[in-house]
């Protein structure tokens, strides 16, 4: 089942491969059948998916479900013993929702392809296998299988964004694919370091698989990154080190401040179908990452270092905003509000509260769609007049009021009004954050309050950017030439925002449709990274 | 005189004896004077006689090794010559970047084109494989001194194959002078090991206890002095200053070959010298040192240089120069984890490396382009051929998803788990500059696809239809993306 739904975009793209160039109209069609057929299949994984107690995952293998485990790579390396690589796959629940969120934002960012209009076989192929490493990175249970999904992503990114880019894109995919490299080259190391302290109790070989680097009873002796060994290495603790790599690693892609200053020039010049991913769904790869490896993994070294990613999501969450305030593009200013809303995400995950945790995972899911959202938006006027600055445009809701109504419940949504999904989530993370001192003593209370700046700030850059191009009087840069551009939202874009809007105020008003599903999981993930 | 004559007999017997396993030398000596006879006499009747020659003998050679390939560490002729599990699998090694350089030159215009012909070419390669195939098998130092010089003449020949411009023969002219200089170092090393020990069998008792008795200075020295010699053919730093130049100049399958194939000899060598170091008990004679430090110098100077490269072939010979480093690193941690990983990289190393040139021929002679900036918008002349290059490039930077991960993977997996045993720091600070070689990498490799795809067009937008060797390197990039699923079937020989 869950191979179905990470090689069907592969077989896609082959298939589109091999189809000669004159059926390039109908490739859009292919890729949206495919994530029609994923959003069906994961929809039906929702509503099979178990979440009692017994099920929750985590560190527990028979408790995944839709398991799949094959033998793939066994090669002996002399006195090492045996190279046991599997291909593992399993979803618990924290993973299953990612996966109804991939063939939503692929569905979306799919409707948004249709301005692409040069080298549709390149892109849609291109598309397709980004598609299958995103869903292939959610699904892994192994963590060599893990890495190279993980890799996989770069390169189609690196292509989508160079290819089909704005002005300087040559410039921002480079600097993507370097940023996500630099944290994975050495993530690789601790992976392999991992490798050679886990030991698979019930083969004696050393393993990647990732469930079992969670108890530290599989932990050879004196090996390297054994709990109860406490290797040093260059003068600190080896498995902070390694969480501190494995943690920046992904903290690239949520992204953090400070490493973040890929993500506004690499949105910036993307084409519109590619930020939705991006936004939607490589960011979260990053917050899944840090909740499945680094704490699932090093729960001892997280709770160290609670303090100082709690402060991280802080600043990201504080300086995403005022950046944001000051942008003149809008897309940009999204790009920034993204840094700002994946903050809460590394607050809620460094409270290391149920609540704290659930509210980082709706968090997640729920910025997922809004910002797909924005960026759909955001590209609909650029396709239009080919401008963005937000200075050009002013009254705008008299020119576009169906285009401006769906732009107001999205920006409304992402502030965090009440009724929407980032309410929720803001609301959760919150409340976790606030808790923890009293619960686990991790994070202080100002942080909590800090971060509820944070929304105000959203707040202001949302509505005052309302202000300036959607109210007012009707005045356009291009004047008449654009009045005539500015047609009104179509069909095909109603179909891509309506599911997106039904979605934030699905969970706004009944977060228990996320929450039910993953909350054994999530008391489990506690319950494993709290040590009780 | 008399007291020898009992002698004659057992090692006629021994000879003898030895000659079944000598199979696949035989064959390439065969193969040389064929190949020269029927280029003399046949090759206007039969232009491509000695082609179809060449092949046969190498594909007889690879079946011939493979017979053995679970031979145990077996003496050949009083021990001059050693066979074991590793030298076969050096032998295939050698037959498949034979086998590739012989298609390549057949396809390669500027050879066939030339009015020397091709057919001398090709007896020289069958000579170069003896001496290689002698390299990966020889057990005593004038063996390794005879079969290195076999290398290194077949070698200069090829480079100056064509000497059409200055430039090739200034190449050719560098690659022999720096070569003779460094054979003749290393002679002047293994007179003075001889000298020391009054033998010259690496692995005879009293060549190592005599060792072990010289002072550490002159045993330094002149074991230094030896390793020169291969370390001009592995082109590691610092003998490395020869490699771009004669890289640039050679012809393309020339160069293609001289970057894989001697190198790999080199470290044939290089590991009986590394048991051999390993098996003297000097403390404070840190060869060891010398050799991570050689590792470490190749990995960074290679990688960095080849940012500053805007001629193709001279970035690929100076990400050469990283590869021979990052296999040095192998070579080092292995003692121990066993040659596994490092073999594995080899055989993934040929297939990328040959496709890489490949491409970079085809491309040179469909359009004359050799210069990074010239490639903008190949993108779309060479739809497929440019998207087989880019994997053939990740495969080079040690990415997913092509098997050059793994094999990148499998030597960090070795050298790590070195670490983890020794906790020796120089190892730690070898994988560490590694990691950020292989970051290096990615941008200097990137930036082919950077302006075959993301740079505007200069050049028109006709298709370019496909050759046979384009189909080669498609099949190769195939071949990465393969053995990414099914390492197994390399892994199953090693």
């Amino acid at each position: 089942m869950l191979s179905l739904l990470i090689f069907l975009p592969l077989i896609a793209a082959l298939f589109i491969l091999v189809l000669p160039s004159r059926f390039q109209q109908h490739f859009k069609y292919i890729t949206l059948g495919v994530s029609v057929i994923q959003f069906v299949l994961s929809l039906f994984i929702y509503l099979k998916f178990n979440s009692f107690a017994f099920a929750a995952g985590i560190n527990k293998e028979s408790q995944y479900q839709l398991l799949e485990k094959l033998p793939w790579i066994r090669l002996n390396l002399g006195n090492i013993g045996n190279l046991e690589i599997d291909y593992f796959l399993g979803i618990d629940g924290l993973s299953m929702p990612f996966l109804i969120l991939s063939a939503l934002v692929t569905f979306v960012a799919t409707l948004a392809s249709w301005e692409i209009k040069t080298k549709l076989k390149a892109y849609f192929s291109l598309f397709l296998l980004l598609n299958t490493a995103v869903i292939g990175v959610f699904c892994a249970l192994d963590f060599f299988l893990f890495y190279i999904f993980y890799e996989l992503m770069l390169l189609p990114l690196y292509f989508l964004i160079g290819i089909w880019g704005g002005i300087r894109r040559e410039y921002a995919a480079i600097k993507f694919f370097l940023y996500t490299l630099f944290g994975s080259v050495f993530m690789l190391l601790v992976i392999i370091g991992l490798y050679f302290s886990v030991i698979n109790p019930a083969t004696g070989n050393h393993t990647f698989n990732m469930i079992l680097m969670m108890d530290p009873a599989n932990y050879a002796d004196g090996s390297i990154f054994s709990a109860i060994a406490a290797k040093n290495l260059f003068g600190i603790s080896a498995r902070l080190l390694a969480f501190i790599v494995l943690f920046v690693a992904f903290a690239i892609k949520v992204p953090i401040v400070p490493l973040h200053t890929w993500l506004p020039d690499a949105h910036v010049e993307a084409p519109t179908p590619v930020s939705i991913i991006l936004a939607g769904l490589l960011l979260k790869v990053g917050g899944y990452g840090i909740i499945r490896v680094c704490y699932s993994i090093f729960p001892d070294s997280a709770m160290l270092s609670a303090w100082w990613i709690g402060l991280i999501g802080v600043i990201s969450i504080i300086y995403g905003a005022l950046n944001a305030l000051a942008q003149t593009d809008l897309k940009r200013l999204i790009a920034y509000s993204s840094v700002s809303h994946m903050g809460f995400v590394l607050l809620g995950i460094a409270s290391s509260t149920i609540e704290g945790v659930s509210g980082a995972m709706l968090q997640m899911i729920s910025h997922g769609g809004l910002s797909a959202m924005l960026f759909f938006l955001v590209g609909m006027i650029y396709e239009r007049v080919k401008d963005r600055e937000i200075a050009n445009f002013s009254g705008l809701a008299e020119i576009m009021p169906q285009f401006t109504a769906f732009v107001i419940v999205a920006f409304f949504a992402s502030l965090g009004l009440p009724g929407f999904s980032a309410f929720m989530a803001e609301a959760f993370t919150l409340i976790g954050a606030f808790t923890s001192e009293q619960v686990n003593g991790l994070i202080p209370r100002w942080m909590s309050v800090v971060a509820s700046i944070g929304i105000l700030l959203s707040a202001t850059y949302f509505l005052w950017t309302l202000q300036r191009m959607f109210f007012g009087q009707p005045r356009l840069k291009g004047a008449a030439d654009w009045l005539s551009k500015l047609s009104d939202i179509n069909a095909r874009e109603k179909l891509a925002l309506i599911p997106l809007v039904a979605l934030a105020l699905a969970l706004g008003i009944f977060p228990s449709l996320l929450f039910d599903k993953m909350n054994a999981s999530v008391v489990a993930f506690v319950q494993l990274i709290s040590g009780s | 005189m008399n007291e020898y004559l009992p002698l004659i007999s057992s090692s006629i017997n021994d000879t003898i004896a030895s000659l079944r396993y000598f199979q696949s030398e035989a064959t390439l000596v065969l193969g040389f004077l064929l190949v020269i006879l029927s280029d003399l006499f046949l090759s206007k009747r039969f232009s491509q006689l000695s082609f179809g020659l060449t092949i046969g003998v190498v594909l007889i050679v690879m079946v011939q090794s493979f017979a053995f390939l679970n031979v145990e560490n077996m003496p050949l002729f009083g021990g001059m010559v050693i066979m074991d599990h590793l030298s076969i699998l050096f032998k295939i090694l050698f037959c498949l970047v034979s086998l590739l350089f012989v298609l390549f030159i057949r396809y390669n215009r500027s050879l066939l084109l030339h009015e020397k012909g091709t057919g001398d070419l090709y007896a020289i390669l069958l000579a170069v494989h003896l001496g290689m195939n002698l390299m990966a098998i020889s057990a005593n130092l004038l063996m390794v001194f005879m079969s290195l010089e076999m290398v290194s003449l077949g070698s200069y020949l090829m480079v100056g194959y064509i000497s059409r411009d200055q430039k090739q023969s200034e190449a050719s002219m560098k690659y022999a002078l720096f070569g003779a200089v460094c054979s003749a170092i290393m002679l002047y090393g293994i007179s003075l090991l001889y000298g020391f020990t009054g033998s010259l069998y690496l692995n005879d008792p009293t060549f190592i206890s005599g060792l072990n008795t010289i002072p550490p200075m002159a045993l330094g020295v002149s074991l230094t002095m030896v390793l020169v010699g291969v370390a001009f053919k592995l082109s590691v730093v610092p003998l490395h200053f020869w490699a771009p130049d004669v890289y640039e100049g050679a012809p393309t399958p020339v160069t293609a070959f001289l970057s894989t194939a001697p190198k790999i000899a080199g470290f044939a060598l290089l590991i009986k010298f590394i048991v051999l170091i390993n098996a003297l008990d000097h403390a404070f004679l840190d060869i060891k040192l010398i050799v991570a430090s050689i590792a470490i110098a190749s990995m960074v100077l290679g990688n960095f240089a080849a940012i500053w490269q805007n001629n193709i072939k001279r970035m690929l010979a100076y990400s050469s120069i990283g590869h021979t480093g990052f296999m040095f690193m192998a070579l080092f941690v292995a003692p121990g984890q066993g040659y596994n990983a490092l073999i594995f990289y080899m055989f993934i190393y040929v297939i990328m490396n040959m496709a890489a040139f490949l491409i970079v021929d085809e491309i040179e002679e469909q359009t004359g382009k050799q210069n990074l900036e010239d490639y903008r918008g190949l993108g779309r002349q060479f739809t497929v051929l440019m998207v087989c290059f880019v994997f053939v490039l990740v495969s080079l930077t040690g990415l997913p998803p092509t098997v050059g991960f793994t094999a990148k993977f499998l030597v960090f997996s070795t050298a790590l788990d070195a670490y983890n045993s020794s906790g020796s720091l120089i190892i730690l600070v070898m994988i560490l500059l590694a990691a950020i070689s292989t970051l290096v990498s990615l941008f200097y490799y990137f930036k082919i696809p950077l302006n075959a795809y993301l740079k505007e067009s200069i050049s028109s937008d006709v298709k370019i239809g496909h050759t046979a060797k384009a189909y080669l390197s498609m099949f190769m990039a195939f071949l990465l993306l393969l053995l990414l699923v099914f390492p197994s079937l390399i892994q199953q020989f090693l």
